[in-house]
């Protein structure tokens, strides 16, 4: 009697097997909503982000460099679903590469873009930071609501304005970061031909055209240096609610970029068949477990 | 062709399948003189061909577990498999309509907006080209690389539609699409589409050097020119001409004199845009083999499917056992 009870139950765990490799083989998914991130990454591409002021083993000293090997490091975190789209900022306006995309699929893709990013795709050279930024914003809210922006720049108006542009947008309608770039201490900003070849660094004679006298220097310094501007990128996240994040190191952007507060959900078909598979193999594994003698 | 596992530590569970080869899977028999049976090589075969089965089934369930795939490949195939350069204007005048009325910053039918919008079709149409994206206005701007990732492209094309900036510099635009062609072997037509609602003067030097390119990669050039209605015509002289008020005209007789497939295309409302792109189609589509890359192919349901064959006869031996 004990022998056929058992026997009823190894019967039944064997068809349980086939009928969910039955399963199997029909390809099940199930929409599952899985956190993933949509982001919008705007980069500063004004000279002054040519300047060099990062002392990492591994890593390009140059800001641009610096941010560009970041947001690779960043990428390969992201979990897969998650869409990316790149920009320029220069001038006045940010301009999108190409629309937000799946990041896993298109990865090496995405990387290259990234890889070719270039000073000299700038279509001006002035640098006013705070439209950039409100630019950046309306490129942002036209992908949808759930885009975040993430705008990288050292915060360096050029030419020097007494105030920011007010804003019309509402503060905190879109989240994201600003990510502020380079060191505290001025450093000389590189003077480069088209051909990238160096050309020492700019002067103020050079920019005397575009300066207003009171920027001019009094104690006769003849460089013309950049620095961090933190006052004018923390002024530009309190107005515009975005958060603020002084890149550092490669690591604390991936962990500000997956930060909770800029998750959004979607619903992903996740496989199921290895759950299957696996409930299948236990199920096949139960007969050879050690019997008792009957 | 190789293989690969997604999961690749699931194949550490394949090593469970050597308990069926230890183990008997099935219930055994109290027998009170087991050694007055006489060996029967029947059920010898029996036991161990079960045991195999039950051993393959759980080494085919890893296996499954684990996701093999084979690597994404190329195939030569007969098709169309140009290789396209979309070199597009993004200089402030696409912001405006085709009469020259500048439309603000959200406004749906800009010249940039409506190419956008016509070339996203196109990409759609052309499964099997290649595309890589130049934008352009003062200064080049590498958007993608020749790729055959029609979803990066088209997301790359509606950025297009974005709002523009700066002047109209065709020259170094121009250089930035052919550089896209050198690091690629010759597999079939080279296109580069140029859209640009304008033109500008190109120095002497970098005119040679632009039609020596031209000539090295041998690439077909298509303009489609966003002409204003009111406007010059590209074949007809201007009346007074000079290079700086008509660069247009310059730059057609200039592109004529590549020695390369040249076609222009004036289009100067929405329509004729369209035609114009439909007419770039039909010049592009002799066969000719090329390589396309196929997509990485799951290999789990296989496993599966074996996996679930070895059960089945599992089920069977289970079904005529015999029951006290």
């Amino acid at each position: 009697m004990n022998l056929a009870v058992n026997l009823s139950w190894r019967f039944w765990s064997l068809l349980s097997a086939v009928i969910l490799l039955a399963i199997c083989l029909t390809h099940p998914t199930l929409p599952l909503k899985r956190p993933v991130f949509r982001y919008l990454f705007v980069i500063d591409i004004t000279q002054s982000m040519n300047a060099s002021d990062y002392h990492q083993a591994g890593l390009p000293a140059d800001r641009l460099g610096f941010v560009k090997a970041s947001i690779r490091q960043a990428l390969d975190k992201l979990p897969c679903g998650s869409e990316v789209g790149l920009g320029l900022f220069t001038t006045r306006n940010s301009q999108v590469l190409f629309e937000p995309i799946e990041v896993c699929g298109h990865f090496p893709l995405i990387a290259d873009v990234l890889d070719h990013i270039d000073w000299r795709m700038a279509w001006a050279a002035d640098s006013h930071i705070a439209r950039g930024v409100y630019t950046a914003l309306r490129e942002t809210a036209a992908r949808g609501g759930d885009t975040r922006l993430v705008f990288f720049s050292d915060g360096q108006q050029f030419p020097p304005e007494p105030d920011f542009p007010p804003f019309d947008g509402k503060p905190g309608a879109i989240s994201g970061l600003l990510v502020g770039v380079g060191g505290s201490l001025p450093v000389p900003i590189p003077r480069l031909d088209k051909e990238n070849r160096p050309l020492g660094f700019w002067e103020y004679v050079d920019l005397r055209d575009y300066l207003p006298l009171s920027a001019m220097p009094k104690d006769g310094s003849s460089l013309y240096l950049s620095r961090l501007d933190e006052q004018a990128l923390t002024r530009l996240s309190a107005t515009t609610g975005l958060g603020y994040l002084r890149l550092e190191t490669p690591e604390s952007l991936t962990r500000a970029l997956l930060a909770r507060n800029l998750t959004t959900e979607r619903i992903v078909a996740v496989d199921i068949r290895w759950m299957l598979a696996s409930l299948a193999l236990l199920l096949l594994l139960q007969r050879f477990q050690p019997q008792r003698v009957t | 062709m190789s293989l690969a596992f997604a999961q690749p530590w699931a194949l550490l569970l394949g090593l469970l399948a050597v308990i069926p080869l230890f183990k008997r899977g099935q219930p055994t028999l109290a027998y009170s003189s087991l050694a007055r049976l006489p060996e029967d090589p029947l059920s010898l075969w029996i036991d161990w061909s079960l045991r195999v089965l039950a051993s393959l089934g759980l080494l085919l369930l890893a296996l499954g577990i684990a996701e093999p795939y084979l690597r994404e490949q190329w195939v030569e195939k007969i098709g169309t498999g140009a290789h396209i350069v979309l070199v597009v204007d993004r200089s402030s005048s696409m912001n405006e309509n085709f009469s020259g009325t500048y439309l603000g910053g959200t406004a749906h039918e800009t010249k940039s907006v409506l190419a956008a919008k016509l070339l996203a079709e196109f990409v759609d149409r052309r499964g099997q080209d290649f595309f890589a994206v130049v934008a352009f206005s003062a200064a080049p701007i590498y958007v993608l690389p020749l790729t055959q990732d029609h979803e990066a492209v088209r997301s790359a094309v509606l950025a297009l539609g974005g709002r523009g900036h700066g002047i109209t510099n065709i020259a170094p635009g121009l250089a930035m699409a052919l550089a896209h062609f050198s690091a690629q072997p010759v597999t079939g037509s080279r296109i580069v589409l140029l859209v640009s609602d304008g033109a500008a003067r190109m120095e002497p030097e970098t005119a040679d050097a632009l039609r020596q390119q031209f000539q090295d990669h041998q690439a077909s050039l298509y303009w489609i020119y966003l002409r204003n209605p009111k406007g010059g015509k590209l074949a007809e002289a201007p009346k007074n001409p000079n290079e700086s008020t008509t660069p247009e005209y310059y730059l057609h007789q200039y592109f004529q004199s590549l020695g390369v497939p040249y076609q222009a295309f004036e289009a100067d409302n929405t329509l004729a845009l369209q035609e114009a792109i439909t007419k770039v189609e039909t010049l592009e589509n002799h066969p000719l083999k090329y390589r396309q890359k196929l997509p990485r192919q799951d290999m789990s349901g296989i496993c599966y499917g074996a996996a679930l064959v070895c059960l089945l006869a599992l089920l069977a031996g289970q079904i005529l056992e015999v029951n006290t």
